[in-house]
């Protein structure tokens, strides 16, 4: 026994020995790389981008891989794609992989924006320079597109407000887990304008679990909570879909106003479910996110920490098809829920 | 006579058929990415999928020894999310280094728990660790408010991303020592004949003089530490800890690993080697297929059927050995 005990303290303090080297070593090493300077192109043709998307599994992210693919094929680009699948470890492993393949610039929308930034680091101390097409960002990126989710929150609080038309009548919530960080500012700008605007918020309650079911458990605790409430709003599709069941399961007249523009949102305004949301647009993202890198490789154009606010538009069912005609037009998808 | 001698050699080809068929997978699929996409065999791209490999390679240790003694658990991904916000959330006060020391202890005290609940309580290992999945996860998300934590200690970070002189990366570093000092304590040393024998037939163990109950216990902390390691790298991969986000599905890939390692789910036979060796297959076909810019689907589809053969297999092995049917 004795002999093991021995043994396991002589490969601890190897390890700690191995951990000492070369932890010091690597410190050196990292003091003599320096900056992140971008290599830069004088053709279109000798350009690749890299696409890491969360998933291709829900209708925003195609739109925004269709946005990245047209911009790629419109600017002369090659292109190369690879999905999380909503996998925060795989995220890092392909961005890496990226790096290996040696491509000229990285679209990414992160399925954990908290875990890219030593991944970013990576690709930027190869000289690739990566923009965050929306969720968020960590890390030295160069760009992040993100929608205007502050002003999105404002619009839905100023269209109930319209309705309900009364400012003694309470309003209810359905929030984002706080680690969106970006998207939780859906909720802030709420907030902010209906208190503006003299209305009380007197339920705010997170949706626990992301799904059309978690909406609907969250507006029954709302129900609960505040059973005259006069109207709500729930920060992603799904969730205020399910909110919008609910309500009508209880037999209640309640405004609702969603969030993202998902095909099951415009499906629900059409049935008269929903009665209104708010529509980010995941191809002008995606789009956008290529050109900003044809600005940085082609261009010699600087961009170092750059948010880029993209704009939201609020739908009803007064505008809702001419909304969706515009998406079918612009993605080539429909803008409700497949046949 | 021709029967024994057919007898003999299908044994002699089925111990090497076990030995060398997982390898010899592996070694295929290297080869027809090598071939079909010149960006697959570059040096970096083959240390980055070592490197990822750690995450399940090295939970892979204690899961075998845990399946070795009839048991498994199911919590793992969630041990792994509370430990690494945990101790990433300590290390800004105490240091880089006292922070990844107490994330092993408490995924070692973790694993203890299990192994008492599982061994003292009688409650089976399944149902104790599912209910540990749900509390180890929800301890997490009440702990950070379900706020990530970020990480910035130098220390850690260089844990999941630094390179040992600047090659290799040390997550595969790690990896390798664990994998040798595993070996050493289960083919060298007392307590792996104890591993051996509670799987093998634990009444029989207990009749003998050993203490059951203490090695159950033993091999799930072993897994704690080992989940500990990994939560550390993991995170240090990241940059942070999401209590949300951290070890989805992680108790699937680490168990998946084993038994395509050629560990059976009814205990006593194990292999570490077949373990590492399936982790790598996992993180390079998985790494191959997106080269290949295959959709993501179709890469679901072939994984799931390259381990359903895998398996199919390691089957053959036991029925080479005169061992079962196939």
């Amino acid at each position: 026994m004795k002999r093991y005990v021995k043994i396991t303290v002589i490969a601890a303090l190897c390890l700690a020995m191995v951990i000492t080297l070369s932890f010091i070593g690597c410190k050196k090493e990292e003091a003599e790389e320096g900056g992140m300077q971008v290599k830069t192109f004088e053709n279109a043709g000798d350009i690749t981008i890299g696409f890491s998307v969360w998933t291709m599994e829900f209708t925003f992210f195609q739109n925004v891989e269709k946005g990245v693919k047209d911009a790629c094929e419109d600017l002369g680009f090659k292109y190369v794609m690879i999905d999380q699948n909503s996998d925060a470890t795989k995220m890092v492993q392909d961005l890496n992989s990226f790096v290996g393949q040696g491509v000229s610039g990285i679209v990414v929308t992160p399925v954990d924006p908290g875990a890219i930034g030593p991944a970013v680091e990576n690709a930027r101390m190869a000289g690739i320079p990566v923009v965050c097409a929306d969720i968020g960002k960590s890390g030295p990126v160069n760009a992040l597109m993100i929608s205007n989710n502050f002003k999105g929150g404002e619009l839905a609080a100023e269209f109930l407000a319209s309705k309900i038309n009364d400012t003694s009548k309470p309003l209810g919530l359905g929030n984002l887990l706080p680690q969106w960080t970006y998207a939780r500012q859906r909720g802030e700008g709420f907030l902010s304008k209906a208190l503006e605007l003299g209305y009380n918020v007197a339920a705010n309650i997170i949706v626990q679990n992301p799904s059309a079911e978690g909406g609907y458990d969250t507006m029954q605790q709302i129900l609960s909570a505040v059973p005259d409430v006069a109207g709500v709003y729930f920060t992603s599709g799904r969730e205020a879909v399910g909110a919008a069941q609910a309500i009508q399961a209880a037999g209640k007249d309640i405004w609702s106003v969603g969030y993202n523009g998902d095909p099951e949102e415009f499906q629900a305004i059409k049935d008269g479910v929903l009665d209104a949301t708010i529509l980010q647009e995941p191809y002008y993202i995606g789009y956008r996110s290529v050109e900003i890198l044809k600005e940085i490789l082609l261009d010699g154009k600087f961009y170092e920490n750059v948010e880029v606010p993209v704009d939201v538009k609020l739908i009803t069912p007064e505008n809702i098809d001419d909304i969706a005609a515009e998406i079918l037009e612009k993605t080539g998808n429909s803008a409700f829920p497949a046949e | 006579m021709d029967d024994y001698r057919l007898r003999q050699r299908k044994q002699i080809f089925g111990v090497y058929w076990g030995n060398f068929g997982l390898p010899l997978i592996f070694v295929i699929l290297v080869a027809v990415f090598s071939i079909t996409n010149p960006n697959f065999a570059t040096s970096y791209n083959i240390l980055n999928n070592l490197s990822f490999a750690s995450y399940v390679g090295i939970a892979a240790i204690g899961m075998t020894f845990v399946i070795m003694t009839g048991n498994f658990d199911i919590s793992i991904g969630s041990m792994l999310a509370l430990v690494a916000v945990l101790g990433s959330s300590f290390a800004p006060k105490i240091g880089g280094v006292a922070g990844v020391i107490s994330t092993l202890l408490i995924s070692c005290f973790l694993g203890f728990i299990n192994g008492i609940f599982v061994t003292k309580l009688r409650i089976p290992a399944f149902i104790t660790t599912l209910g540990m999945l749900f509390v180890f996860r929800a301890l997490a998300f009440i702990y950070t408010n379900n706020a990530p934590v970020y990480i910035s200690d130098r220390f850690w970070l260089y844990l999941g991303n630094g390179k040992l002189f600047g090659i290799v990366p040390f997550p595969v570093l790690l990896m390798g020592i664990c994998y040798v000092i595993a070996y050493l304590l289960l083919r060298k040393s007392p307590v792996g004949r104890y591993i051996i024998a509670v799987g093998t037939n634990s009444k029989a163990a207990a009749l003998s003089g050993i203490n059951v109950d203490n090695i159950k216990i033993l091999v799930f902390t072993l897994l704690g530490l080992f989940v500990g390691i990994s939560a550390v790298v993991n995170s240090a991969n990241l940059g942070s800890a999401n209590p949300g986000l951290m070890g989805q599905n992680y108790e699937f890939q680490v168990i998946t690993a084993v038994v395509l390692g050629g560990t059976a789910l009814s205990g006593g036979n194990g292999s570490l080697g077949g373990a590492l060796v399936a982790a790598l297959i996992i993180t390079f076909l998985d790494n191959g297929l997106g080269l290949l810019q295959v959709n993501s689907y179709w890469q679901q589809v072939a994984t799931g059927l390259v381990m359903i053969f895998a398996v199919s297999l390691n089957k053959l092995k036991f029925y080479l050995l005169g061992q079962g049917e196939f």
